[in-house]
Order: structure tokens, then C-alpha cells, then sequence
């Protein structure tokens, strides 16, 4: 157990932490901004990396990939939001829960049905394939690659919500969306444009992710549970609470699997039941 | 309030049980088989109504609790060769047990963070399962036997016997749970899910009856699991994925939740659906989640919902002659009201 095996492992655990900030981020200001609770969110992801390999394999270029996907994904989102998003806002959350689970249960076989049942591999672009000198460690440039996207992603979103006023318009509409509807605020337009851009994300997390872990159907299935769990203990609607939700799962899932094998897996449930237990709003909730 | 004694209620448990003696009795073995199937997701659904009707507390755990009453039973009968009502014993302790637990880690959880967090718990069994060599990892266990009967001259690898046992069995579960939900403490459960506020503000504090609740649900959902893991002789970790507790959940809200016998409704229908498209059932998924948006959209109340509005319409228009027009109307809408799955109420209710 040397210097450089932990600086493996918290470089693996920022890398994770990033990708799962990349996906929350989305599903906890929707739910701050619309109420909405959107256990698709992770459907979204997989559909993400669906296209993303369609796309990779159409064009040959990972970076139109990584742009296609989320605005196609967006376009998706988009005609999804108008046939039954937009008339669920007002159906209270377990009609949400519901008719979203409804989504999930759909498209893992709309996925099946289109790309087949089998794991695709999807190849880093050749930039990034080889391995990096970092502090006498050798690490995969592709992960150094998702952890500088993430806080790329983390910094541009900071900036876009605390520092324009298209931003101020969502923080006021998080508040009291009534109140800020008074003021002038187009509420509903915001919502629409949120729901696509968390959406967005998603499917770029999922094409980030995609040659990490090769894609398949039930890929968005599984990554939704450390999403909820992030969105949970972070609390729900604030960015703030994604990037501390966040990063607590990743290093706590990480860091849990090297030091209690035995436990591999089961402790960040624990960091759950523990949040829920103390602070059961999470810990930086948008309206306290 | 669950009236015991509810007569379309009762009705409809009625005809459900006599069509499944029926069927056992009549069908071929693949139809026992799916009879079997559908009277253990009858009593899954059934127990999940007991948390997502009445204290309007939705799991989307439950395949927890199946998952460890099948293992439990499993793992004590095909690893240790324990006897069968030891190892039913020790199936229902420890579902019981992670019912508690469970209970626990969520009782100050509301609305979306319960959902959420009930969903996370669930897949943690699923996780830990998965990874476990003893468990058999992704295989699972074969080898799982049935009950031994023979003293009593019943031979439960009959298939006709074992799915009359298993129709009888949900029936004792309804009866069971209904009794419950009649009492006191079924009566502060529904006070809870109408309005957890006054509930503490009449002096009950919610917190241990959320925690019973659970138990009691979750060790209904391991009783389910037990006899799953006998209808099948074989358990896997597919008990265990939360797609699992989203399908029972689905069927409870289809059957229409906060009736006891909708859920039970709910489980026939979708099990037999999903044999009546076998064309499709590599593709079951697509018609389950239609289902569940359909059920959604059309509010909610699903099936159980509909027959109480048609009985209110009868009612309403057998009365409409008569002097006492305006009082039956009345009588109807509360029926309707007071049993109407309303979601709004759990998002709004608590502030």
C-alpha cells in the first residue's frame, strides 16, 4: 500500500464523485425547480450512451459523440416533456414516481429492442487512450479526462446559476415559483429548458461514462440507486448539495471497497440510513 | 377506514378465491403454475398495501424483504437442511427483522426521500447477494424443496394441491391484514396517511406505528418470498432488483391501493397478462411500464377505484326515484372519497 496505490484510488474516487455529479446535478435542481421527481433521469443516461456509440460508430469522432448525444437526447426529453411531463407537474409525486418507473420499464426494452441485448464497447478517442505521468503514477488519461469535465461541468454550472440572471430567474423560481412568476418570470418556459438541460446532462454523462463501463440496457438502471443516494444525502434542489452528495458517495463507495472488501458495496447504504437518520432533508437542501 | 365488512370488497375477495379453487381445480399444470404465481404476488401486493394504502408510506423496497424470506428459507432447507417450518420460522424472523430495520432508518423520511430511500435499501440486499460466493452470486440456488406434506396425505409437488394451498394461503393474508387494518392501530395507520400532522397533534406519536407498519409489510413480503422460493425451487437475486419491488408495486396500484383486494386484483391481472402476450414477454417491460402510465394517468385508483365508482353510479341512480335521492348520492361520494387514492395528498399533506 503505497503513496502512489492511494493516489490511485482517490484519483478513481474523484473520477466517480464527477460522473455522478455530471447525473444528480440534473435530477436534483428538476426536482428543486419543478417539484418533479424523474426516476427516468437514469434512462436518460443509457440512452445517452446508446446514441453516443450510434453516433461514434456513424462518424468515427468520440467529440461529436459527446455533443450529439446529449442535444438529441435533449430533442427526446423535449417531446417527452410535452406529451406527459408537463401535465404530471401538477399530479403530486408518487403519480411521478410512478409514471416515470412506467418510463424506466419502457425504455430498457425500447434500448433492447433498437441496439440488442448485449454489452457494445465504446473506445476512448485515440487523444486520450494512452496512460499519463502524474506524481510518479501512471493513470489512465481518459479519467483524468472525466474528472477535469466534471469540474469543468461543476464550475460552468456555479457560473451559470449563481452569476446570470438567467440563473437569479431559476434560484427565484426554486424558492417560490409563484412568487417569481409575479415578478415576470416565464416559470413554466424555465421548467421546459431545465428539464432538457438536466436531461442533457445525463446523456453526457452517460457517453462520459460509456468507455469506462461498455454499454448496455440495463446500465441506467443500475446507475440510478448512487444517484438517488447522492441526491438524498446532498439534499434536494441545490447545486450545492450535488457537489457535497456527490463526492461523499464517490469517496465513501470507493474508498469502502479497498478498505472493507467484505463490506464492498453496502457501506455507502449506510452513509444513506445515517443521513436519513440525522439529517433527514440531506445535507443542503434548497428550502430548508 | 377499511370497513371489514366492506360487501363489494368482500365480494370481490370471494369470487377471487372461488376462481382460483376453480382454476386450480380445472387448469392444465401451466395454468396451475401461473395460478401459483399470481396468488404469491397477490400476497406481496397485499402486504406492500398495508404501507403505500393506508399510511400512504410508498416502498419501492419490497423486493428486500421477498428476497430475504426466499433465501432465508433456501439457504436453511437446501444448505442446511434444516426442516420446513423451522426454516419458514427463521425466512419470516429475518424478514421481519430487515422490515424493522428498515422501519427504522426511514421513519423520519417523507414522501420522496421515503420512495428514494426505501429504493436504495432494496437494492442493497440485491448488491450484497449478487457479490456473496455462499449465495450462489448471479446463479442463485437451485435444489430448494417443498414442504413435506405426506402425514397430513397432501402431496405438495402435485401442482394442483400446491396451488390451492398457495390461493388459500392468500386468503388467510387478506383476512389477516384486513382484521389488522380494522383495528386501532389499521385505524391510526390510515389516520397517518390522511394527515400525519394532526395525527401528533391528537397526542399519537407516528414514528412506531411507521415502524410496526413496515414490519408487518415486510415480513407479509417474505412470507411471499418463502413461497416463491417453493413455487419456484429456486431463488435468485432477481428477488431481490428493485425492477422486482416496481412490478409489485405496479400491480398494488393497477388493482387499485387502500382496498386490500385491489392489489390481490392487480397481481391476477398483470401475472395473467403477462402470459396472455407471451409472444411479447421478451419484451414484458414495454407492456409494464404502458400499464403503469396508463394507470397513472387515469387517476390512480385503478381497478378496485373503478368498481366502487360504478357501484356509486348504481347506487345514485337506483335511488334517484326514490325520496331519498340527495342522502344516497352522498352516501356515494364519501365511499368514493374515502378510498380514492389521492396523490396529491401525500405531496401536499405534510408541508
Amino acid at each position: 500500500m503505497t503513496a502512489a496505490y492511494w493516489l490511485t484510488q482517490l484519483l478513481n474516487a474523484l473520477q466517480y464523485s464527477m460522473l455522478l455529479f455530471v447525473l444528480s446535478v440534473g435530477l436534483t435542481v428538476v426536482f428543486g425547480l419543478m417539484n418533479f421527481v424523474n426516476l427516468a433521469h437514469g434512462t436518460f443516461y443509457a440512452l445517452g450512451a446508446f446514441i453516443g456509440w450510434s453516433l461514434l460508430r456513424a462518424t468515427g469522432s468520440f467529440w461529436l459523440a459527446l455533443v450529439g448525444a446529449p442535444l438529441l437526447v435533449a430533442a427526446i426529453a423535449a417531446v417527452l416533456y410535452g406529451a406527459m411531463i408537463a401535465r404530471m407537474q401538477r399530479a403530486g409525486h408518487l403519480a411521478q414516481v410512478l409514471a416515470t418507473l412506467g418510463l424506466v420499464f419502457m425504455g430498457v426494452e425500447v434500448m433492447r429492442i433498437i441496439w440488442g441485448d448485449f454489452a457494445l464497447d465504446f473506445a476512448a478517442p485515440p487523444l486520450l487512450q494512452g496512460h499519463v505521468q502524474l506524481f510518479g503514477l501512471v493513470y489512465p488519461a481518459y479519467r483524468l479526462f472525466v474528472i477535469a469535465l466534471g469540474l469543468l461541468a461543476m464550475v460552468a454550472l456555479w457560473l451559470l446559476l449563481e452569476r446570470t440572471a438567467l440563473g437569479a430567474m431559476v434560484r427565484a423560481a426554486v424558492d417560490h415559483a409563484d412568487m417569481a412568476a409575479a415578478l415576470g418570470v416565464r416559470v413554466d418556459r424555465l421548467f421546459f429548458g431545465m428539464f432538457c438541460f438536466g436531461c442533457a446532462l445525463a446523456a453526457l454523462a452517460g457517453v462520459v461514462a460509456a468507455p469506462i463501463f461498455s454499454v448496455y440496457p440495463g446500465m441506467g438502471i443500475e446507475i440510478l440507486i448512487p444517484t438517488l443516494i447522492v441526491v438524498v444525502v446532498g439534499g434536494l434542489g441545490s447545486l450545492k448539495g450535488a457537489v457535497a452528495g456527490s463526492l461523499l458517495v464517490g469517496f465513501v463507495d470507493t474508498f469502502g471497497q479497498v478498505l472493507l472488501p467484505q463490506l464492498a458495496g453496502i457501506v455507502v447504504y449506510a452513509l444513506l440510513a445515517l443521513t436519513l437518520l440525522l439529517r433527514p432533508q440531506g445535507l443542503f437542501p434548497a428550502r430548508a | 377506514m377499511l370497513r371489514l365488512f366492506d360487501p363489494l370488497r368482500t365480494l370481490l375477495a370471494l369470487l377471487l378465491l372461488l376462481a382460483g379453487l376453480w382454476w386450480a381445480r380445472t387448469g392444465d399444470y401451466f395454468g396451475r403454475e401461473i395460478l401459483a404465481e399470481m396468488a404469491v404476488f397477490a400476497i406481496a401486493a397485499m402486504g406492500l398495501d398495508l404501507l403505500a394504502g393506508f399510511p400512504r408510506l410508498v416502498s419501492m423496497g419490497h423486493g428486500l424483504f421477498v428476497g430475504i424470506g426466499a433465501y432465508g428459507y433456501a439457504v436453511a432447507t437446501a444448505l442446511w437442511g434444516w426442516s420446513w417450518p423451522a426454516a419458514i420460522l427463521l425466512a419470516l424472523a429475518l424478514s421481519a427483522l430487515a422490515g424493522l430495520l428498515v422501519g427504522l432508518a426511514t421513519v423520519r423520511a417523507r414522501d420522496v426521500f421515503y420512495i428514494m430511500a426505501t429504493l436504495a435499501f432494496g437494492q442493497m440486499g440485491y448488491v450484497w447477494v449478487v457479490r456473496s460466493a455462499e449465495l450462489g452470486g448471479d446463479d442463485g440456488l437451485a435444489g430448494v424443496p417443498r414442504p413435506e406434506l405426506a402425514a397430513l396425505g397432501l402431496d405438495l409437488g402435485d401442482s394442483a394441491t400446491f396451488a390451492t394451498l398457495l390461493v388459500l394461503l392468500a386468503a388467510a393474508v387478506y383476512l389477516l391484514l384486513g382484521r389488522l387494518l380494522a383495528s386501532g392501530f389499521g385505524r391510526t395507520l390510515v389516520a397517518i396517511g390522511q394527515n400525519e400532522r394532526r395525527v401528533r397533534a391528537l397526542g399519537i406519536a407516528p414514528g412506531p406505528y411507521r415502524v410496526a407498519a413496515t414490519t408487518v409489510s415486510g415480513t407479509v413480503a417474505g412470507f411471499a418470498g418463502v413461497l416463491a422460493a417453493m413455487h419456484s425451487m429456486y431463488v435468485s437475486p432477481e428477488l431481490f432488483h428493485w425492477t422486482w419491488s416496481g412490478e409489485v408495486l405496479t400491480m398494488a396500484i393497477l388493482g387499485g391501493v387502500g382496498s386490500l383486494v385491489g392489489p390481490a386484483l392487480g397481481a391476477a391481472a398483470v401475472v395473467w397478462l403477462k402470459y396472455a402476450v407471451s409472444g411479447w414477454t421478451e419484451y414484458w417491460g414495454l407492456f409494464l411500464g404502458l400499464f403503469l402510465i396508463l394507470a397513472v394517468w387515469t387517476g390512480g385508483q385503478g381497478l378496485y377505484g373503478y368498481l366502487e365508482r360504478l357501484r356509486a353510479w348504481l347506487l345514485r341512480t337506483l335511488t334517484r326515484q326514490e325520496e331519498a335521492d340527495a342522502r344516497g348520492d352522498r352516501t356515494g361520494q364519501t365511499l368514493r372519497r374515502s378510498h380514492r387514492h389521492r396523490p396529491g395528498v401525500a405531496a401536499g399533506g405534510e408541508g
